[in-house]
């Protein structure tokens, strides 16, 4: 009877187990012993050209304490820790004593060798309850060269996902990141898995690398000269651009001031994106060239076309003055250029059938963005419609009543470089993926034709006319032994809403003007010292002109320069 | 039992179908049992060797398995060291790109007083022809500020 009652029991937990829930028991006998490992993915590299590193991965941990254990020796372990982990004592201190906790952050990616040497050293003086896990690094070994465009990664969050901050690493982040893997496998009772057990491997797939048009050191000469262009001129901040005239590729966009990739913690949120993109200004004069070349290309004027320049135009709603005062001036198209006449411009521009300026400087670029792969970047403002009054269009003609990003600018200057063909300016090299999808790069730039050959020559020549000693307003912008053509831009600022009194300077031009390889433009906010386009941006274009031209050892052509006739 | 059989019938066969043979015939046509051949093969080799097959497959098993865990400790090792040698290497190439960065060479270019080349001249060599302007290096300030204390340990 006995016997039966156990047996009895017996076959009820049998029908337990094999007929109510057999899948859950299996599994949970399967689970003992067994464990999943994420394989991290690694995020993809950032280079340059030249293939030096911008942004790098790097193995890094995360120190962390149990503070029920660390609580007993902690005024010693955190003097340890803060000396060797370079971390606040007190911070340290307060965190190895916390009360009621067993897990607290002590330093987040430490680069892995660090670590382990960090706490290797800690258990051989006898300290326990410190220890790592992964917590994946960026570094930036280049520090503050091309930071505004990188962006950086923040702090990882809990889960481990980077958490990208601004510029590239945001706009390209699920390009660069990659995907985790999974392994999962049997282990014994030390932790090593057993051979013969089941193990099952998804792997990781790598972020993919970008790799930039920037050439780093072109891009440090670049913020060198930008700096010291800005702080010299007692300027709020500038930009510089330089690309390849013929394929549109950025070598260097630098922006003042900027900050440390790497120690972003000590510079303001504000400084974090690019300027260069994201602030929409009035370009002022260099407009003018744009101008210029749509009027020839309308078959409107030519470079010796003649006009009668008064010393005041009287217009609609308010005079029209010259930046310098004189009496009437008979000037060449050539000459309202070389002397970036508001006047002569206003003159010639009268010309354009109705509608025809907007139409150009829209296929110039103008109003829409780029899309050179960095999100929050300005579309400018192109007045159409009802705000396109004859005012307007008067002053739109020299480059004021409408805004442009840098970039921009620069491809609008750089059409003419690029006898009349705008190419679409790149970033990256080759082509890379934006997170909706979009190819970018310089594999996938358009081209297309804006104003015909003949007329960007024109154009070049007069531009030429501009750094001439005595014809021109920027001989500062001349680089020797080089046919250099550019264009001066000095411009009213609108700060919140109203032109307030400052001005935007800046000078746009490329070299050797009878075949362009590059296109540099440098721009400089409010400067104090009072000076214009051609004295404060002509030399700083000159000296990274000059440095881009040797650095890519481009021969000068040897040919004479223009002598258009300015005046008649 | 078997060697009392054969010896009836033949004398039924004989009554039955052939009463005028004599017994001599008879003896000579008699068909007999061919005594089986015994073997005696000792059991004791046989037994032995499936014995030691059977000790040295379990064994060979034994020591297999333990040679596979064993290797599988050393691969935890190895891989683990392999890890540690990986974090090494990048923490050198790391330190070696924070050397190459252009700030830090700059400043220790200028400090030895180097500055950016002047403007320099070109030499077509199969026409002889020289283009540029070349100018002579001029000391001068050094570009940019000097670059900020990188520090070893990012937070």
């Amino acid at each position: 009877m006995f016997i039966a009652m156990i047996l009895s029991l017996f076959a009820a937990r049998l029908v337990q187990l094999q007929g109510v829930d057999p899948g859950q028991y299996a599994a949970m006998a399967a689970a003992e012993g067994k464990i999943s490992v994420v394989l991290p993915a690694e995020r993809g590299d950032i280079v340059d050209r030249n293939g030096q590193p911008l942004a790098d991965s790097i193995d890094g941990l995360m120190v962390v304490a149990d503070p029920s254990l660390t609580e007993a020796k902690a005024a010693a372990l955190a003097g340890f820790l803060s000396r060797r982990l370079d971390l606040d004592y007190f911070t340290t201190l307060k965190r190895l004593r916390m009360p009621d906790s067993r897990f607290q952050y002590i330093a987040r990616q430490v680069p892995a060798a660090h670590a382990r040497d960090v706490v290797d050293a800690a258990r051989d003086k006898g300290f326990v309850g410190i220890f790592t896990r992964d917590d994946p690094v960026r570094v930036y070994p280049a520090g503050s060269i091309g930071a505004n465009l990188l962006g950086f990664l923040g702090t990882p969050r809990k889960n481990g996902a980077a958490r990208p901050s601004a510029g590239l690493e945001l706009a390209f982040n699920g390009y660069l990141s990659g995907h985790d893997g999974e392994a999962r496998y049997q282990v014994g009772a030390t932790g090593s898995q057993i051979p013969l057990g089941d193990n099952t491997v998804d792997p990781a797939r790598d972020g993919s690398r970008l790799t930039l048009t920037l050439d780093r050191d072109l891009q440090w000469y670049c913020q060198q000269v930008l700096a010291d262009a800005v702080r010299n001129a007692r300027g709020d901040s500038g930009t510089v651009i330089v690309g390849d005239s013929r394929t549109g590729e950025i070598l260097c966009l630098a922006d003042y001031p900027t900050y440390d990739a790497s120690r972003p913690d000590l510079s303001p949120e504000n400084l974090y994106g690019s300027r260069a993109l994201s602030d929409a200004y009035e370009p002022g004069s260099v407009e003018k060239t744009l101008t210029m070349a749509s009027l020839i290309d309308a078959g409107k004027v030519t470079d010796t076309t003649r006009f009668k320049v008064p010393s005041v135009l009287l217009r609609q709603d308010r005079p029209i003055h010259d930046y310098f005062e004189h009496g009437t001036l008979r000037l060449t198209l050539a000459g309202i250029l070389a002397k970036s006449s508001n006047i002569g411009t206003v003159m010639a521009a009268d010309k354009f059938d109705r509608g025809q300026l907007r139409s150009y400087l829209t296929r110039f670029g103008l109003g829409s963005r780029t899309g050179v792969g960095i999100g929050g970047e300005s579309p400018g403002i192109l007045p159409d419609g009802s705000m396109w009054t004859s005012q307007t269009a008067d002053r739109i003609a020299f480059g004021q009543s409408l805004s442009v990003n840098a970039l921009q600018m620069w491809a609008a200057v750089n059409t003419i470089a690029n006898g009349g063909e705008r190419v679409d300016p790149s970033l990256v090299k080759g082509t890379a993926t934006l997170a909706d999808g979009t190819e970018v790069g310089s594999g996938v730039a358009q081209r297309r034709r804006v104003v015909s050959e003949d007329a960007a020559r024109q154009t070049s020549e007069m531009m030429e006319r501009v750094i001439d000693p005595e014809a021109g307003v920027a001989p500062g912008a001349a680089v020797p032994g080089y046919r250099v053509a550019g264009k001066t831009g000095t411009a009213q600022r609108v700060v919140d809403g109203v032109y307030d009194g400052s001005f935007t300077v800046s000078f746009a031009g490329f070299a050797p003007a009878d075949d362009p390889r590059f296109t540099a433009y440098v721009v400089v906010h409010n400067p104090r010292n009072g000076g214009g386009g051609g004295s404060v941006g002509g030399p700083a274009f000159s000296k990274i002109m000059g440095y881009t031209l040797r650095r890519y050892a481009v021969a000068p052509t040897g040919t004479p320069p223009s002598r258009l006739p300015v005046e008649w | 039992m078997s060697s009392t059989a054969p010896q009836r019938r033949p004398a039924t066969v004989r009554s039955r179908f052939a009463p005028h043979l004599d017994g001599a015939a008879l003896d000579r046509a008699r068909l007999a049992v061919v005594p089986r051949l015994r073997s005696r093969a000792p059991r004791v080799p046989f037994v032995m060797l499936v014995s030691v097959l059977l000790l040295t497959g379990v064994v060979g098993l034994l020591l297999f398995n333990t040679s596979m865990q064993q290797a599988s400790f050393t691969a935890s090792r190895l891989e683990d060291e392999s890890k540690v040698l990986a974090a090494r290497e990048q923490a050198l190439t790391t330190e070696l790109d924070r050397l190459r960065n252009p700030d830090r060479l700059a400043a220790l270019a200028c400090k030895q007083g180097m500055v950016v080349g002047p403007p320099a001249a070109f030499i077509d060599l199969t026409t002889g022809r020289v283009t540029g302007v070349p100018a002579p290096a001029e000391a001068g300030p050094c570009l940019g500020t000097p670059p900020a204390p990188a520090s070893k340990v990012r937070r």
